[in-house]
This record gives structure tokens, C-alpha cells and sequence, in this order.
């Protein structure tokens, strides 16, 4: 590893202001579970690491009206085990409970990951199907990013220089939906998936269906990828077997997944849409479940 | 990895052969590319940089000229290059093909790329996206370049 500087600031605006000094040459820093690694295998060699462990109110889950807010130092345990997470959104504590193993939980923060823009990851999946936005400090203020479109290369985010990743924000679900989270993985625990699908379905006031589908799948391409084709013919439709076939095969056409250890594109292609039928059923069944109980 | 890319290049197929064949103007439509100079007749020097996500490359290398068969418009190069900061490096074996098509010539190149290091584990499986933003903004260079008047 190479040497560095490091500066731990107490503020935001003191980091913002220490990233603007060093441009370039700083690296921000949370958990470290990712760039110390890259640090370590020197892919990344940054002279100047800006930590942001001291900077007070980034380490908080808060609900704000329906919503819920997680500031960017949550790491992934604590999103895991919050009982505010766990009423209001169990499929995102369940998402974070699939990640790697719980050392690199305690370790990994919420805004760390995202800023990472690995797009193997577990949590980006989740936080798409439910419609999150990414909140996002730089010198020219605040401006939030829908989870969505913060992704926009391999490793690419739409961070700015200069900005940081201060938290994520995650709206309120309607009535009579459901949401369910299927990874895919067929090697050890803790690996990346071979493909990750996050779908939530919310219902018609019949309770059976579908007022708004959401498709999210992660592995399968160089971002998180959202499946709105798919989304599109399970609007307004009942579940029902052929709806699922034809949504599998939209789905195939929306990844584009790179072949490597884990498997083959065409492989992870049709792997795709089969766990994507399972997270869609699962959903589904949850939001006629959640109609019922309303009823 | 072997892959195989094409580009339409709206000039005709004597043009594009002779530009082609004169490797430091060539080198200057290739994005990233700097510093080329000329070794002999058949080999060239210089500085290859890639960005993949937070990772920068600076490949530092050689390129030879194995074959240019005009007859059969045909060329083969192949080029190794490494970046000593990072650890790891490339190798690579190309084939140039020129046919004509589309008002224009149709290039096809044939890569059998290995990538060695700490680079390969990360970049592996993004070097087929990379390559083809490369040779797509290669191709673009290439086409105003020799609109005009290159």
C-alpha cells in the first residue's frame, strides 16, 4: 500500500472543503471494505484519505414522515438488525442480512457501498425496486439521484468531484403492496451474487391486480439495471403463469451480463428471468397477503 | 480473451491502407493513446491510458508489425505493454482486415487479448465493453481524420 495522508474531519463542509483542496489526489473513506482492498492490490493509490467516521449525523436511521432515512455511515449490520427498517421495509433488512459475511457488515457502510458502484452488489438491487434516492453534498450544495440513475458505468457513479454520498432516502409503500429480494448463489455465502432480484408489486383495490411493478436486478450488467419493459406488461394484469413467462422473456432482453467465474452471459441471461419469476411471485403473493389484512 | 470488432470508415479501401499503415498518425486517433515514437520500421513505442472506474492505467509498451499484405488487405500487429505502478500488463494479437462495403471500407479487427496482474481479476470482465468504446471512438477519429484531408 502506498502512503497517504489522513484527514478525519468533524463536518461535512470541513470534508467537502479538504476534497476540494486535494482534488484528484483524495480518496473518501468510511468503512474501508472496499477501497482498502483496492488500496492493498494498489489498483488505487490515493495520497490523501478524507475519513468521514467523525463527521456527526451521518450515522443515523431516522424516519421522516413515511419515509425513512439512512444516513451514509449506517453500515450494512446495522441497516440489518434497525427495528425501524425491519417494520417499515423488511425486504431492505433482509437484502442487507445477504450481504458477504457480518465482519464486512460491521464494516461496510450504506453510502460507502453505493459510492463504490460495484454492480454486484446486493443492496442497489433493493433500493431501486422500492424507489430510493441517493442524497448527495458537494461544493454546489444538496441534490438528491434517484437510485436508479446513480449507476452509470462499471464502478461509475453519477458523484460529481467533490461530492460525497451523505445518505439514502427510502419513500413510503403503498397499501396492499409486497416487495421480495432472491439472490441467486450458487457458490459459497458470502459471494457476490450470480444474479440479484429486488421486486415490489402494489394492487389494484381489487387486491389482485397489479397497480405498479418494480424490477430491479443486480450481476447482470455493468450497473444495477431496472427492468421497466417487464414492469410495463405487469401493470394492470392479474398473476398468473403466461404473464410470468412473457415478463421472464422482457427480462432477458434487459441484461447484458458479462461472462466470468460465476457463469456464462447466456447463462446468468436465463438465470435472470427465472429468479426474477420467483421474486415476482413472492411479491405478489406478499401484496395479497398485505390486501387482505387492509380488507 | 479473443473477440472480434468492425467499423464502417467512410473512405475507399487504398486510403484508409496507406493511413493505417503510417503508425504514429494512426496512434493519434486512438483515445488514451500518447507519447508514440518509432523504434525501427517495424516497431513503435508509447503510452497507452485507460480509466476503468476509480482504477487508472498507464500502459507503457511496444507495438510490432508481424505482417502487412497489401494483396490481401491484411495486416497483423501484436503489442505488449505494462503498467509498473499498478502491476500488470497487457498482451496482445491483432489481425486488420479491409473489406469494401457501405460506400465505404468495412475495418475488422480480430483480438486475442491476455491480461496479466492485478489488473486481469478486476477488468476482465469489462475489457470486451471497454475495447468496443474504444474502437467506436477510434473510428469516429478515423472517419473526420480522413474527411478531412488527414
Amino acid at each position: 500500500m502506498n502512503a497517504f495522508e489522513y484527514a478525519a474531519p468533524r463536518t461535512l463542509d470541513e470534508a467537502l472543503a479538504v476534497l476540494r483542496e486535494h482534488g484528484d489526489e483524495a480518496r473518501v473513506i468510511a468503512g474501508g471494505t472496499a477501497l482498502v482492498t483496492m488500496m492493498r492490490q494498489r489498483l488505487v493509490r490515493p495520497s490523501y484519505l478524507v475519513s468521514l467516521r467523525e463527521v456527526s449525523g451521518l450515522a443515523r436511521i431516522e424516519a421522516a414522515n413515511g419515509d425513512v432515512r439512512i444516513g451514509a455511515l449506517v453500515n450494512h449490520r446495522e441497516v440489518e438488525t434497525s427495528p425501524l427498517v425491519r417494520e417499515r421495509f423488511p425486504v431492505l433488512a433482509e437484502t442487507f442480512r445477504r450481504v458477504a459475511s457480518v465482519r464486512i457488515r460491521n464494516m461496510a457502510t450504506v453510502g460507502g457501498a453505493l459510492a463504490h458502484a460495484d454492480p454486484n452488489q446486493d443492496p442497489p438491487v433493493t433500493l431501486i425496486a422500492l424507489g430510493a434516492r441517493v442524497e448527495i453534498r458537494g461544493p454546489a450544495g444538496a441534490r438528491e439521484v434517484p437510485v436508479e440513475d446513480f449507476f452509470r458505468d462499471y464502478y461509475e457513479s453519477a458523484l460529481e468531484p467533490g461530492e460525497v454520498v451523505t445518505g439514502v432516502v427510502v419513500p413510503r409503500r403503498p397499501a396492499a403492496s409486497g416487495a421480495a429480494f432472491v439472490k441467486f448463489l450458487p457458490r459459497t455465502a458470502d459471494d457476490y451474487a450470480t444474479v440479484a432480484v429486488a421486486a415490489t408489486v402494489s394492487l389494484q383495490p381489487d387486491g389482485e391486480r397489479c397497480r405498479e411493478a418494480r424490477i430491479a436486478l443486480g450481476s447482470v450488467g455493468v450497473t444495477p439495471l431496472r427492468a421497466r419493459a417487464a414492469e410495463a406488461l405487469l401493470a394492470g394484469q392479474p398473476f398468473g403463469a403466461d404473464l410470468l413467462r412473457h415478463a421472464g422473456e422482457s427480462i432477458k432482453n434487459a441484461v447484458d451480463p458479462l461472462s466470468d467465474h460465476r457463469g456464462s452471459a447466456a447463462y446468468k441471461r436465463e438465470m435472470a428471468s427465472v429468479i426474477a419469476g420467483r421474486a415476482l411471485t413472492q411479491a405478489w403473493e406478499a401484496a395479497r397477503a398485505a390486501a387482505r389484512e387492509t380488507r | 480473451m479473443t473477440f472480434t470488432q468492425e467499423c464502417a470508415i467512410p473512405v475507399e479501401r487504398e486510403r484508409l491502407w496507406d493511413f493505417l499503415m503510417d503508425v504514429p498518425s494512426v496512434a493519434k486517433c486512438v483515445p488514451g493513446v500518447e507519447e508514440v515514437e518509432t523504434v525501427d520500421a517495424k516497431a513503435y513505442r508509447g503510452n497507452l491510458r485507460v480509466q476503468v472506474g476509480p482504477i487508472r492505467l498507464a500502459l507503457h509498451g511496444t507495438m510490432t508489425v508481424d505482417e502487412q499484405d497489401r494483396a490481401a488487405w491484411r495486416a497483423r500487429m501484436r503489442a505488449e505493454a505494462n503498467d509498473g505502478r499498478v502491476g500488470g500488463g497487457i498482451r496482445a494479437r491483432m489481425s486488420l482486415t479491409l473489406a469494401p462495403g457501405d460506400g465505404g471500407t468495412r475495418l475488422r479487427i480480430d483480438t486475442d487479448l491476455t491480461i496479466l496482474g492485478r489488473i486481469g481479476e478486476f477488468g476482465q470482465p469489462v475489457i470486451k465493453k471497454k475495447a468496443d468504446a474504444l474502437l467506436e471512438e477510434f473510428a469516429r477519429n478515423l472517419g473526420s481524420r480522413l474527411q478531412q484531408g488527414g
